[in-house]
């Protein structure tokens, strides 16, 4: 009698401490979907707005009436997930839900959408168009052209700083020299400058080595300024690579640069994916240094771009600057999406010292 | 493979000697074991046989030619760290194969995998080493280390992080390998059971320098200093330092200062040096008793499993004079001089 009535206790607690764990999920989803909205609703609108407003005004109706499809989807599909526990159910309720969604959005906004303001895209005389080639004096340039630039300044820069960073960290951590300790406290108090405060002698060092107007002055700038904090988060994962490691390979016959390359370097992996994406990221969204460094419309990148649709050329037509946005939120987008897992590993192993 | 001698060889860290003029030969084949507590300079010793350390001084040679400036990838020296150092990028197969990139192999992954079926690790080639135990990580680290036919094969500590069953088989193991093999070894280790069960010659290290090299035999028996008397043996031996008080109870020479007696070498008896039962730890076979004597605290360990004796019992403790040692003011052995009860 007493081994059954255990049993009866056992599948209470079971049942109980299954619908408590249901209950705190639900709810945790809740939660984040909320304290997400903030962050995503204005990536959405600048989506909505670059497909929908008509040149001249901006109407928010559209990004209302898709919320209003949209919110009761997501929440739906949050009931969903905390409902259904297979895998395959939540797979059929999501697409469900998703077909749902688009029927409702082609309904209630599918009239009102257009791609006239992407048409900056194929044009390459968007300015010329609108005001005359008098106008502009031709010096608007196409889209692709900033867009190239924008990648050959974020590339360039990525791949110097990840080759510097590496080297150098790799140095710190292994090899004892004189002022290595000085060097690297040197390194931190660095980060206490805000490099906008040196625009100014930057500017003239730029100047008097001969390359204001070229794409080298930002992208050499935009090396040094994010050099000490890579060199010191490269420093960490080295750290925490064990010399035992090394000297196993060279005993195995390799040389140190073969040992590096062979056996070192694959283990830091997760640092060089992390800081390439951010020294990739940083030399795309780049806008003061690039603009401070020209005198005149020597180069154009994305940033400036951006700016001249919206501030100085057209006068502003909003739907014409939310398309530019979004493309050029989208290279960034897609790295941060690709190589999320590396930047969370950087807090884990890089802030070792 | 190779005949090794050390001659003088002497490491200085910023402040710390690691290794204080080391010399020593190892012969062609030979296991050798060196045995010291830590941080007496043991690895120091090892990672400059290797070629990872410059020594600060001496020679180390291999076969009669002079090594200290040949680079570690050149020496052709296999060592299995304490920590294993496995790659973990690489799984077992190339782990096991790493050696052989530098070398011109036509077979490569047939001698790595011959290797590791030596070892007993054949059906794990395809692993990372995060997915292997201790004991099979060890397996690959020797794989490793064996797979280019090394001069000289280096063990640093390579059981010291298995548990006590695993460490009895691969003991067996390891000696079965290189003796298979006839590679000359040294292992480096702090236990003395694993240096005397598995080594043809012991050296026993203390801050950086030699106490004494011979057979485990020789070790034990007959040490040639107080250091060794007291690193060697488990339970450790009596050591008595020699007082006004202990030199009315024994009948030393003037210039002794300390007489060492192992505990299973003293006995009770119905004569000899009264004394006073103070603590009984039955040991399984034996009882290990420790008793106040006019001597000092004294252990002894008697030869059944249930004791005989509980605290507070007085008697009698003997013992043969020649099984006595006897050390002089610096700590060395005085040969051919015993301790009696006088
Ligand atoms: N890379 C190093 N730098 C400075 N001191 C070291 C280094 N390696 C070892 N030592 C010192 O040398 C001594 C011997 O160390 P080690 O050879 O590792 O001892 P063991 O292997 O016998 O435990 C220790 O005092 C240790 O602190
Ligand atoms: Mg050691």
């Amino acid at each position: 009698m007493a081994v059954a009535k255990t049993q009866a206790d056992w599948e209470l607690l079971a049942r109980r401490s299954r619908r408590d764990r249901r209950i705190k999920q639900g709810l945790l989803i809740a939660f984040l979907t909320l304290v997400t909205i903030p962050v995503v609703v204005p990536f959405f609108w600048i989506f909505v707005i670059s497909i929908s407003a008509r040149t001249g005004g901006v109407e928010s109706e559209v990004l209302w009436r898709a919320c209003a499809i949209l919110v009761p989807t997501v929440f739906a599909y949050g009931a969903a997930h905390t409902v259904f526990r297979r895998a395959r159910q939540r797979i059929y309720a999501a697409v469900i839900l998703v077909l749902l969604a688009v029927v409702g959005l082609a309904f209630s906004v599918g009239d009102d959408l257009h791609l006239y303001n992407y048409r900056f895209m194929v044009n390459p005389n968007l300015v010329e168009e609108l005001r005359g080639a008098a106008t502009a004096g031709g010096q608007f340039p196409w889209v692709w052209v900033a867009f190239v630039n924008s990648l050959f300044v974020a590339a360039t820069s990525m791949a110097l700083k990840v080759t510097v960073a590496t080297l150098a960290g790799y140095y710190l951590s292994r090899f004892a020299f004189r002022g290595r300790s000085q060097f690297l406290q040197g390194l931190l108090i660095l980060e206490v400058f805000h490099p906008w405060m040196l625009t100014i002698p930057i500017f003239l060092v730029i100047f008097w080595i001969g390359l204001l107007n070229t794409l080298a002055g930002p992208i050499l700038v935009l090396t040094a300024i994010d050099l000490p904090f890579f060199i010191f988060i490269m420093k960490g994962f080295f750290d925490a690579v064990p010399w035992d490691i090394e000297m196993s390979a060279m005993t195995d016959g390799a040389s140190r640069r073969q040992a590096f390359r062979m056996v070192v370097l694959p283990q830091v992996r997760g640092g060089i994916i992390a800081i390439a994406v951010l020294g990739f990221i940083k030399g795309w969204e780049e806008y003061v240094f690039v603009t401070a460094l020209r005198t005149g419309n020597s180069y154009w990148v994305m940033s400036t771009y951006l700016y001249y649709v919206a501030e100085d050329v057209m006068g502003v037509d909003y739907g014409v600057v939310a398309a530019v946005s979004v493309i050029y939120i989208i290279p960034s987008l897609l790295l941060y999406l690709f190589c999320q897992k590396f930047l969370t590993q950087l807090t884990l192993g890089g802030v070792k010292g | 493979m190779a005949n090794v001698e050390l001659r003088n060889l002497t490491k200085v860290w910023d402040q710390v000697t690691a290794v204080d003029g080391i010399n020593l030969e190892i012969r062609d084949g030979e296991f050798l074991a060196v045995l010291g507590p830590s941080g007496c300079g043991k690895s120091t010793t090892l990672f400059m046989l290797a070629g990872v350390y410059l020594p600060s001084g001496g020679d180390i040679l291999f076969d009669g030619a002079r090594v200290n400036d040949v680079e570690a990838r050149s020496r052709n020296v296999g060592i299995v760290f304490q920590s294993y150092a496995l790659y973990p990028n690489m799984n077992v197969l190339q782990n096991i194969m790493f050696p052989l990139r530098f070398q011109e192999t036509r077979d490569a992954a047939a001698q790595a995998r011959e290797m590791a079926e030596l070892v007993q690790v054949g059906e794990l080639l395809e692993r990372r080493p995060s997915q292997l135990s201790g004991g099979q990580q060890q397996r690959v680290a020797l794989a490793r280390a064996l797979v280019k036919q090394p001069n000289l094969l280096l063990l640093d500590e390579p059981l010291s992080n298995l548990d006590a069953t695993l460490r009895l088989t691969m003991r067996a193991e390891i000696r079965r390998i290189t003796r298979e093999l006839a590679v000359t070894t040294i292992l480096v280790t702090h236990d003395q059971l694993e240096a005397t069960t598995m080594a043809d010659r012991v050296v026993c290290m203390n801050v950086g320098r030699i106490e004494q090299t011979g057979t485990a035999e020789d070790l034990y028996l007959r040490p040639d200093t107080l250091f060794v008397a007291g690193f060697i043996g488990s339970p450790p031996i009596n050591l008595i330092r020699l007082q006004a008080s202990q030199r009315a109870v024994l009948d030393v020479p003037d210039t002794a200062e300390t007489v060492g007696i192992r505990p299973e070498l003293l006995h009770s008896a119905e004569t000899g040096l009264p004394v006073t039962v103070t603590t009984v730890e039955p040991m399984g076979r034996e009882t290990l008793v420790t008793a106040d004597s006019d001597l000092g605290p004294l252990r002894f360990l008697e030869a059944t499993s249930r004791p005989k004796w509980s605290a507070g019992d007085k008697l009698h403790v003997s013992f043969r004079s020649q099984d006595t040692i006897v050390f002089d003011g610096a700590g060395q052995r005085m040969s051919d001089l015993h301790a009696a009860i006088g």
